[in-house]
């Protein structure tokens, strides 16, 4: 916990990440879909900035939580598609869990007057 | 951590794709866009603004491309392959520069790296016995001989009351015959006490040691072979264990091998050991005179000096039983290690050579120091616009630290060749007596040790300038001027040229001493002079008549050479000693006494014509005759030093001699001039010759044929080993021109001063090109001031003089350094010098001309360069 809280770009970072193995929980996806499913499912609340999500799909294919494959995409074009590993798979769960506890907590907090 | 090996070992794949990956990210990142495009024209926004609008949102597509590959890559390697594409493309643009450097490192490494590897089995390393530090030999020292030797009563006695763990003994080496196959030849036979191996801690490599049984005085004979002999002779088969070799007429069984790597203590060749079987219970007047050489290994914790003084009253009192009174006072104990024993005579040489390269090396590592830190300077704006561009400190560091480690790289390799080249030189070239060439070899440690100095230095003078901040005002002005931080370079061209001082003091020294060495008389005329040595073999000529009637046999045939010439027969030959006796056994017939603190008098059987052959002129009196030889007169030759010594001003012609206190008395005919009988170095002794008779009881075992001939050696070879083959087929006679003989005395003295007088030409050099360097940096450095200067009045030879007057200061400070070294280190190389005073002036003088000689040419480019700056441009370049 300590050293993520007082880092807010790190923060960001992380959560970033967890939105993307969200995002790819189902089925592969390429770049540009993953963007707009979380841009869809937040109801335009979250944008990804290009310049944010390349670096992290790349950061997390080295950490191999992501593998990723060309394929041919729905407009006859070459498209690089990743999926989650097992690994991806775990650490998805993990981070998800841990996100839940800290928004409730921090939701308890709130509530009070 | 298995992260962190997942994702190396994606960035390794992606090594080799490095292209593919490019081109990966392109269409990664163009698909996105396009994709973007078509949303927005599907949401009704035209062509053109699409793209522009997508592409607003994109961001910098290169920097996020950037990013992205940056993380398939290692940074590191990506850093050091650019790094050393740099270093090499700066190589490049300074041939130059690089040579110089390189080179200096080649010198300096490969100089003494040869250097250590050929003193080191002499001075450092462990000799082969284990713990060989608790080895010593011991004995008497007495003007006998250069070496401590014993006897076999005294013998008995330390080993029994002495301090040492463990005492042994060895007779001295000779040449026995064996019977390889059908025909006898001479080896070389060594007879030891049966605790020899023991005391070394040696044990056979196959077969037995010698015990107590075989060590017996009437025992079976059996023998150990060494390694060579087995191999040469019995083919390395094991199965020659048991088989029975004849040795000087006698069957000895071979009980053992001895290792490959053994060596006797004294570095004598050894074919076979056999056992020395000394008796104890013959009476002490025979056991006295038989000549051993004694070995001990001490026990723990002794040390010589202690064990020394403990065997100093058992050696008192066995001296007073075996030692005869005149020598008593002239012989005194020795307890030394065993490696002082065998080095001694090159221990002073060796240390010399290694002194003098070490400077060596030091003077290069001054230079690539003062090299690099000329260049940091240089590259001071070139640093400032890295940084001003985004290049942090450790990137810098890591810059000039790949670069220092390349040169070094370099000049390691560089460096390896020029060792291994000179010491195959040095082994070619290094006379007989350095000891255990060839056990050196190129030593590794040493080596590494003189790279890791040369690279630290280079190191420590390159990172210079990527350790202080670049500074942003580096990279407004251009020429930066005046105090450029200089003092510890000049320091530096200073210390190179105090340190070649010395070594250019050494070498004229050296070369001085080598010249006197050359020059001076030897009493007798070596030229056209051929000699042949032989040592007749022990057990077949133990009678005295056998060895008489050799002689006379040799004499014979001998006499008749081809084509005319003189012959002698002499016992030994100059300018080698001789048999010695004590000066106090002389009496002189109707004289008081001679002095007994005499030392030594030599002397020699000859023929008569030995002092025509060799030239000697007789003073006074006459030669000895032919006639004489059959005659029962004893005819004696002195020497004029003896002479003088024993009559002064009186005539010695005429005077009876007593020469052996056996009341035989000999009579002076003649008088000869002094010769060198004791090698060219040390002081001729005094010397008298007697003449050999046809049927003397008194002749030894080994002799030398003198000729004097016009005949070439070859000729004269085959011919003296055809005759003496007809008499005794197996003997060895070695032949050799009388020059080359005494040459082999000056052949160390010639090593030495030749590698030293390469040494010091080498740092010579060094210096020179350190003081170019400086001086050259300073002129540039110093343009617009130059320029200044000239365009105020100075005249171009004032400037020129100037930079001249730069270079004599700091040359005069290094020469009076260089001079203050010299008479600080003057004592240890008197040893190494004859005739000539470690201090002398000559030498000093001309080493510090030389010096101020070539200062003033190493500065004569820069200062013509400096004189020859034009002011106009120089103050242009603002």
């Amino acid at each position: 916990m300590g050293e993520k809280q007082s880092n807010p770009a790190g923060i960001l970072r992380d959560t970033l990440d967890m939105l993307i193995l969200k995002a790819l929980k189902r089925r592969p996806l390429h770049g540009y879909a993953i963007a707009e499913f979380i841009e869809q499912t937040s109801e335009e609340v979250l944008r990804v900035e290009e310049g944010a999500l390349y670096p992290a799909l790349h950061r997390l294919e080295l950490r191999g939580w992501l593998d990723s494959e060309w394929g041919i995409s729905e407009n006859n074009r070459r498209a690089k598609y990743y999926r989650l590993t097992a690994v991806g798979r775990k650490q998805l769960a993990e981070e998800a869990a841990r996100w839940i506890r800290m928004a409730t907590a921090i939701a308890r907090v709130m509530e009070t007057a | 951590m298995s992260e962190w090996l997942n994702s190396a070992w994606l960035r390794a794949k992606a090594l080799f794709k490095r292209r593919q990956l490019d081109r990966d990210l392109e269409d990664e990142l163009r698909f996105h866009l396009a994709l973007r495009e078509e949303k927005l024209k599907a949401a009704g926004v035209n062509l053109e603004e699409a793209r522009y609008a997508s592409r607003r949102r994109f961001g910098n597509s290169f920097s996020l491309k950037e990013a992205c590959r940056e993380m398939w890559t290692f940074a590191w390697l990506e850093d050091l392959g650019q790094d050393m594409r740099y270093t090499f493309r700066a190589m490049r643009k300074n041939p130059g520069f690089t040579a110089v450097v390189v080179v200096t490192l080649a010198v300096g490494i490969g100089a003494s790296t040869a250097v250590f590897s050929v003193v080191d089995p002499l001075l450092f390393r462990r000799l082969p016995y284990p713990k060989d530090d608790q080895l010593v030999s011991v004995g008497y020292l007495g003007p006998v001989d250069n070496n401590e030797f014993n006897v076999t009563s005294s013998y008995f006695d330390w080993r029994q009351q002495g301090p040492f763990k463990s005492l042994t003994a060895m007779r001295p080496g000779v040449g026995c015959d064996a019977m390889i196959g059908d025909s006898p030849r001479r080896i070389n036979c060594y007879a030891v006490t049966a605790n020899f191996l023991q005391t070394f801690g040696i044990s056979p490599l196959l077969g037995r040691d010698f015990n107590h049984e075989d060590d017996r005085p009437h025992a079976p004979a059996v023998g150990l072979l060494s390694y060579g002999f087995w191999q040469r002779s019995f083919g390395g088969d094991a199965k020659a264990l048991g088989k029975t070799l004849i040795v000087d007429d006698d069957p000895v069984q071979i009980i053992g091998v001895l290792p490959k790597s053994f060596e006797m203590p004294q570095l004598g060749e050894i074919d076979v050991m056999l056992p020395a079987r000394l008796d104890a219970s013959l009476p002490r007047s025979a056991n006295s005179g038989s000549f051993l050489r004694t070995f001990a290994r001490l026990p723990e914790g002794v040390s010589i000096e202690q064990a020394r003084g403990r065997l100093l009253p058992i050696f008192n009192a066995s001296a007073d039983k075996d030692v005869p009174p005149e020598l008593r006072k002239e012989v005194r104990l020795v307890v030394r290690s065993l490696r002082d024993r065998q080095i001694h005579e090159v221990k002073l040489s060796s240390w010399m050579l290694l002194g003098s390269v070490l400077a060596l090396l030091l003077a290069a590592c001054a230079n690539i120091a003062n090299l690099m830190l000329a260049r940091a300077v240089a590259r001071r704006q070139e640093l400032a616009m890295r940084a001003a561009l985004g290049a942090g400190r450790g990137r810098l560091m890591r810059q000039t630290l790949t670069e220092s480690m390349i040169f070094g790289l370099l000049g390691g390799v560089a460096g390896s060749g020029t060792a291994w080249a000179l010491l195959r030189l040095c082994v070619k070239l290094a006379p007989g007596g350095m000891l255990r060439l060839e056990h050196a070899r190129i030593d590794f440690r040493v080596l590494l040790f003189a790279l890791a100095g040369s690279l630290g230095a280079a190191l420590l003078f390159g990172m210079a300038p990527a350790l202080e901040s670049p500074q942003a005002e580096a990279l407004a002005s251009w020429h930066v001027t005046g105090t450029a931080r200089t003092l510890f370079r000049k320091a530096l061209v200073s210390a190179q040229v105090a340190i070649s001082l010395v070594l250019l003091a050494g070498a004229s020294l050296l070369l001085r001493s080598l010249w006197k060495l050359q020059d001076q008389p030897l009493g007798f005329q070596p030229e056209h002079v051929i000699t042949a040595s032989f040592t007749m073999p022990r057990h077949r000529y133990q009678n005295a008549e056998a060895r008489a009637s050799f002689f006379d046999e040799i004499e014979e045939r001998l006499k008749r050479i081809p084509g005319g010439g003189f012959f002698a027969l002499s016992d030994s030959i100059p300018p080698r000693g001789s048999m010695g006796r004590p000066y106090s056994n002389l009496r002189i017939a109707g004289h008081p006494p001679v002095a007994s603190d005499g030392g030594m008098v030599e002397f020699r059987w000859v023929t008569p014509s030995y002092f025509r052959a060799l030239a000697i002129p007789i003073l006074t009196g006459r030669a000895f005759e032919e006639s004489e030889r059959a005659s029962g007169e004893s005819p004696l030759i002195l020497s004029a030093a003896l002479a003088r010594r024993l009559f002064g001003n009186e005539s010695p012609l005429g005077q009876q001699i007593d020469l052996d206190v056996s009341g035989h008395w000999s009579t002076v005919v003649g008088v000869a001039a002094d010769i060198k009988n004791n090698g060219l170095t040390d002081p001729p002794d005094p010397e008298y010759y007697r003449l050999r008779m046809h049927n003397s009881q008194e002749m030894g075992f080994s002799g030398v044929a003198i000729f004097r001939t016009a005949l070439d050696s070859d000729t004269l070879t085959r011919w003296v080993r055809k005759e003496l083959s007809a008499i005794e087929p197996s003997m060895p006679v070695a032949v050799e021109p009388l020059e080359q003989r005494v040459d082999r005395f000056r052949e160390r003295p010639r090593f030495v001063a030749a590698l030293v007088g390469l040494f010091a030409g080498l740092g010579l050099l060094m210096a020179a090109v350190g003081l170019y360097g400086v001086l050259s940096f300073l002129v540039a450095r110093q343009t617009r001031e130059i320029g200044v200067r000239m365009a105020i009045g100075a005249r171009p030879v004032d400037i020129a003089l100037q930079i001249q007057k730069y270079a004599g200061i700091w040359t005069g400070t290094g020469v009076i350094g260089g001079l203050a070294g010299s008479f600080a280190l003057a004592r240890t190389i008197r040893g190494l010098l004859f005739e000539v005073s470690p201090n002398d002036p000559v030498s000093l003088l001309v080493s510090a001309t030389v010096l101020l000689v070539t200062a003033a040419l190493a500065a004569w480019v820069p200062s013509s360069r400096a004189a020859r700056v034009d002011p106009v441009i120089a103050l242009r370049n603002e």
